[in-house]
């Protein structure tokens, strides 16, 4: 049982102000004294090592980019959810916190999320401050629209390119604190190990991707910034560098990894074309306000969609969602598009696409007002499939955009491990089963500018600590490990290569835990997954050797770690009986087909600790306390 | 989408990380689909490469959607290949012929010093944002969003500069390997908007010497770095910076 | 003074000098121009006329040549030090070069037809301006001089060097002093174009006309 959330009493409204009250302060003139690592470069991690840099203490950010501005936060398309009201439609604080815990479908924490709400509104203050050129309308006010799974339009956007724009921001508020010398930036380098000493911990062992390094960086508290793990699947719409390294070697440290089964499969993205493809465009989400999603009635109709009569269409989405239609949440969506193509209705070349059409909406609006708003999404479909959706619908089909689960961590966003803490996508905290789109953007900024920045003076003002340096000896070990195992890797010499394992591992995934998971599938996934890390760790090749800029060794210790995460996945999908949200269990379900939640049993955080490689995870619980929604079921009709 | 597959002539450009020179060497490229991305066709290069003992050819790239301004080569003479507005990751095969000879070579400037192969070091851009490419707005200081107006046309505009991805290929593209159209974005950017005037003069003035410092070349207005932009920033974002140059020195 | 010393160290500080002194250049040339406009009357007359009525203003054209040589200086100078710091910008080549669209033949040769002229210039001045008038109009030393074959193509072709160089030079002082609008650029660049003609034609018929035609 874990309980120790940290979450304070009181009314849910006073929760974070109280909290705030009641966290020790670092004296303005002692702050010089600590030195933070922040490792990540994304909305979350720039955020935060700004935000701690201009508090007055030493920060060492890291990344593995050649540079902080290329985190994968800056693909993000659609928009940041905040509860301004600008647009006088009845959304308050409350309403974003409760659109955010049922899209969830009940599995995140109440006060974490209220607390995601309120910071929504100083995230866009911080954020205009800053210069970002967020959409407007004539008179200059800001412009909102609305996005999957609101009635309220209180998304604000930067044309389809938001993610960009907001991270651009805070790269920007980092490089300030780059030239007041407050924060160092360290990119190309890739975490390995967080070195703890005396339970607390003190600092990481990285790779230096250029020179091959492995260097000891020191410190009072560590922040994982470090994303999602979308790429054990291969296929996702994530970055090629995403993985899920820095938190699984913390993991393995004995931090608790949570919900790690809860994987956002978003609905619209460009489908597969061909066996090389190495990533998945994603289609902003956005494009179901005015797109109409809709297939063949009949199973296997090969006709063009123009020769589609509009009576042998199936706009399915709005038959069965009336009241959300197109607008339903990523997870909903999703699983309608499987289903569909189950039946044999899905279209194009591999019949695993549906169609998303903008026919009626540049009828009613004209191309001009649909250009304006989506120009630079259809531009890059065009680029993409070389189809011309203003002529043709757009085929899509459903991808692994986001994973809600990740690290376990406190109110504080501390994991189990003192002085580590996770931010953004890299913790599990505010997204339950299935977030809700435009909302990742937001938690990562309020991670990283409000929230860390208050609960790390807490903590280092309540752990006084002596120093450590990096010589000492569980640095030694740390570094030792780590250098084991890039020789390792390089020694095995195999015949196949990084990605060919990394392929089978996604499609294992895809199949058996993706969209709909069942027991006998699971059960055969980990059967699967643990005969291809065997394979994986007698017969890949890695070339190259380790003292030099290699990214076949980059990518092989993140696909042996991905290896070792998807036995987790599973074991927690396994687990969990119940559907909910994302995770979707064939056994599980209404009389209207839709996931059925077990409130009594499952309204829990599940928390596995590492127990050793190969070993069963142990699972640790936490209980969901909801004292001011009432569970019901989630019902978008 | 019609496919087909074709087969072409690599000349990459290899570079040892230890060594200063490097040269071409000559791969075959084959049965690549015409739906591939550029950066695809390299991973089946690579792929064969690597099965065959080899070392594959280094090569940045990340988000593969075009935003995140990590991939970039200078493909026959041209940076991020022959198609307008398009980064390397979005340059897909069907704008090659079968047999086709493809040549490509590295950023190449002074101030983008080559890591190994296709990499090369930008940190000079990081460098330069450091100087000045930022709004001193601290946390939690800021006033209601809607209390600074600013009218549609001014943040499209603003817009339209900020919108670059620091990918580096204005430097690559120009013949002066200059940095003048980043550096240009980023003053508009920021110098368009009400909240960015208060330092426009000495943000304007101290990203100029550091652009200046880290060498990058002069501009001659030869404007190869807006016809090779992939979020074809235009060189008028030269012009403001200009124009706010003037003003910051002779006022 | 150092704030002024400072901003023309920096790149874009030589690059206003070159721009602000291009433009004198251009203001005289086009000045050179109207003047020598007088050749094309038919008779040498009106030609000598016009040097004599110019010789009346000693002092004034005095502080003009000075000022010139003032310019010539500075832009010579100036883009020698940008050339070679562009060149040094790029140490490693590219194996293929190929045009996104941008450049132009003026854009790409600028420092060559800028040499070009600078060399031209010191022909001219011996042939012209430092010609000995003692025993001889100024027409005759203009119609000696054209009587040359080598000197008309000379001289017809570093007309043309000087129309390509205005040709991008122009548009590209208004890019450079931070005059670039959309709505003005087009005219701007139309503009370029028309003086690289006029000037191209208006000078380089001189030659001929007087060489060849009279």
């Amino acid at each position: 049982m874990l309980s120790d959330s940290k979450v304070p009493a009181g009314p849910l409204a006073d929760k974070w102000d109280r909290h705030r009250f009641e966290l020790k302060l670092v004296n303005p003139a002692n702050r010089k004294k600590y030195d933070i690592i922040v490792v990540g470069t994304g909305l979350a991690g720039a955020s935060a090592a700004a935000s701690l840099g201009e508090l007055g203490y030493n920060v060492k950010n890291f990344c593995i980019q050649d540079s902080p501005r290329r985190a994968h936060s800056i693909a993000a398309q659609g928009g940041i959810n905040a509860a301004k009201n600008y647009s006088n439609d009845g959304d308050s604080t409350w309403r974003l916190f409760y659109d955010t815990i049922k899209g969830g479908d009940f599995r995140a924490r109440e006060a974490n999320v209220y607390r995601l709400a309120q910071l929504s509104e100083n995230i866009i203050d911080q954020c205009v401050a800053q210069g970002v050129p967020f959409a407007r309308d004539y008179g200059g006010l800001l412009d909102n629209r609305s996005f999957g799974g609101a009635q309220v339009a209180r998304t604000f956007y930067a044309r389809g390119q938001t993610g960009q724009q907001l991270l651009l921001g805070a790269y920007s508020a980092l490089m300030r604190q780059v030239s007041t010398g407050k924060v160092t930036i360290y990119p190309r380098r890739e975490m390995l190990d967080v070195v703890i000493v005396d339970g607390k911990a003190r600092g990481i062992v990285a790779r230096n991707l250029v020179t091959g390094e492995i260097e000891s960086h020191a410190a009072h508290a560590v922040v994982l910034a470090t994303g999602g793990y979308g790429n054990a699947y291969f296929l996702s719409t994530n970055a090629m560098s995403c993985n899920v390294t820095a938190a699984f070697r913390a993991y393995r440290k004995g931090a608790l990894f949570a919900n790690p089964c809860f994987t956002q499969i978003h609905p619209t993205c460009i489908p597969v074309h061909g066996i090389h493809q190495s990533k998945l465009t994603l289609m902003s989400e956005s494009l179901r306000n005015d797109g109409r999603v809709w297939v063949p009635k009949t199973p296997g109709d090969k006709r063009r969609p123009e020769d589609i009569p509009e009576s042998e269409r199936d706009y399915y989405l709005e038959r069965k969602y009336p009241s959300f239609g197109n607008l339903v949440p990523r997870d909903v969506a999703s699983r309608n598009a499987k289903e569909q193509c189950d039946q044999g209705k899905g279209v194009g070349e591999t019949g695993l696409a549906v169609y998303l059409d903008f026919a009626d909406a540049i009828q009613r609006d004209g191309k001009d007002v649909i250009e304006a708003k989506y120009g630079n999404l259809f531009e890059m479909y065009e680029k993409i499939t070389d189809e011309n959706p203003y002529e043709t619908p757009m085929r899509i089909y459903p991808a692994v955009h986001y994973t809600m689960g990740g690290l376990w961590v406190d109110y504080n966003l501390m994991t189990n491990i003192d002085g580590l803490f996770a931010i953004g996508e890299a913790n599990f905290s505010d997204h339950g089963a299935n977030r809700l789109g435009a909302s990742a953007l937001m938690q990562g900024l309020a991670d990283g500018y409000f929230v860390v920045p208050y609960t790390m003076g807490g903590y280092l003002a309540s752990n006084p600590m002596e120093g450590v340096d990096t010589s000492h000896k569980a640095f030694d070990a740390s570094r030792k490990e780590v250098s084991d195992q890039v020789s390792r890797l390089l020694s095995i010499n195999g015949k196949q290569t990084v990605t060919q394992f990394h392929r089978r591992l996604g499609k294992i995934l895809w199949d058996y835990c993706g969209i709909v998971r069942d027991d006998a599938g699971l059960k055969k996934a980990l059967e699967d997954i643990r005969a291809l890390k065997e394979e994986f760790h007698k017969d890949v090749n890695v070339p190259g050797d380790g003292g030099d800029f290699n990214q076949n060794l980059e990518n092989a210790g993140r696909v042996a770690d991905f290896m070792e995460l998807a036995e987790l996945m599973v074991t927690d999908a396994f687990y969990r009986k119940e559907s909910c949200g994302c995770h979707l269990n064939a056994a599980y379900l209404t009389e209207d087909n839709e996931p059925l939640r077990d409130d009594k049993n499952f309204a829990v955080v599940a928390a596995w600790k590492y127990t050793g490689y190969g070993n069963e995870p142990e699972y640790y619980e936490e209980p969901l306390i909801f004292e001011n929604v009432a569970l019901t079921q989630r019902s978008y009709k | 989408m019609s496919t087909k597959t074709i087969t072409l002539t690599l000349k990459v450009w290899r570079q040892n990380r230890s060594r200063k020179k490097g040269g071409f060497e000559i791969y075959t490229a084959r049965d690549i689909s015409t739906d591939m991305s550029f950066l695809e066709m390299l991973d089946v290069v690579n792929e064969d490469l690597v099965l065959s003992g080899k070392e594959p050819i280094a090569f940045d790239h990340d988000c593969r959607e075009g935003i995140c301004g990590m991939c970039g080569a200078v493909v026959d003479g041209q940076a991020h290949g022959p198609l307008k507005e398009t980064t390397l990751c979005q340059l897909h095969m069907r704008h090659f012929k079968n047999g086709d000879t493809v040549v490509i070579e590295p950023w190449r400037a002074r101030a983008f010093p080559v890591v190994k192969d296709l990499v090369v070091d930008r940190s000079a851009f990081d460098k330069i944002i450091a100087a000045g490419g930022y709004i001193s707005a601290k946390t939690g200081g800021a006033q209601d969003a809607n209390n600074i107006l600013v009218g549609k046309e001014v943040a499209d505009k603003a817009f339209n500069a900020a919108a670059c991805i620091g990918c580096g290929a204005c430097v690559a593209a120009c013949p002066n390997a200059s940095a003048m159209l980043f550096v240009g974005a980023k003053i508009s950017h920021l110098g368009l908007l009400p909240q960015g005037r208060p330092e426009a003069k000495t943000r304007v003035q101290s990203m100029i010497r550091a652009m200046d410092r880290l060498g990058f070349g002069n501009c001659s207005n030869e404007t190869e770095c807006e016809a090779q932009c992939p979020k074809s920033i235009s060189i008028r974002e030269i012009a403001r910076m200009n124009r706010e140059f003037v003003k910051a020195s002779f006022s | 003074m150092n704030w002024f010393i400072d901003t023309f160290r920096t790149s874009l500080g030589k690059k206003l000098l070159m721009a602000v002194t291009g433009l004198g250049f251009l203001g005289f040339i086009i000045v050179h121009l109207l003047g020598n406009l007088t050749l094309y009357a038919g008779h040498e007359g009106v030609f000598n006329a016009y040097v004599a009525k110019l010789h009346q203003y000693e002092a004034l054209i005095l502080v003009a040549e000075i000022g010139l040589f003032a310019l010539a200086v500075i832009h010579v100078t100036t883009g020698l030090l940008l050339f070679l710091a562009n060149r040094s910008a790029r140490s490693v080549r590219y194996a293929v070069t190929k045009s996104g669209g941008g450049r132009t033949v003026g854009s790409a040769t600028m420092p060559y037809t800028g040499l070009a002229i600078l060399l031209f210039v010191i022909l001219h001045l011996s042939n012209f301006t430092f010609a000995d008038v003692t025993d001889r109009t100024m027409y005759d030393v203009v119609a000696a001089t054209f009587s040359s074959w080598i000197y008309i193509i000379v001289y017809v072709a570093a007309v043309v060097a000087v129309a390509i160089h205005v040709r991008h030079g122009f548009w590209s002082l208004f890019q450079t002093i931070g005059l670039n609008h959309e709505k003005y650029m087009p005219a701007l660049r139309a503009i370029s174009v028309a003086l690289a003609v006029i000037l191209g034609v208006g000078f380089g018929l001189i030659p001929i006309y007087i060489g060849i035609i009279v």
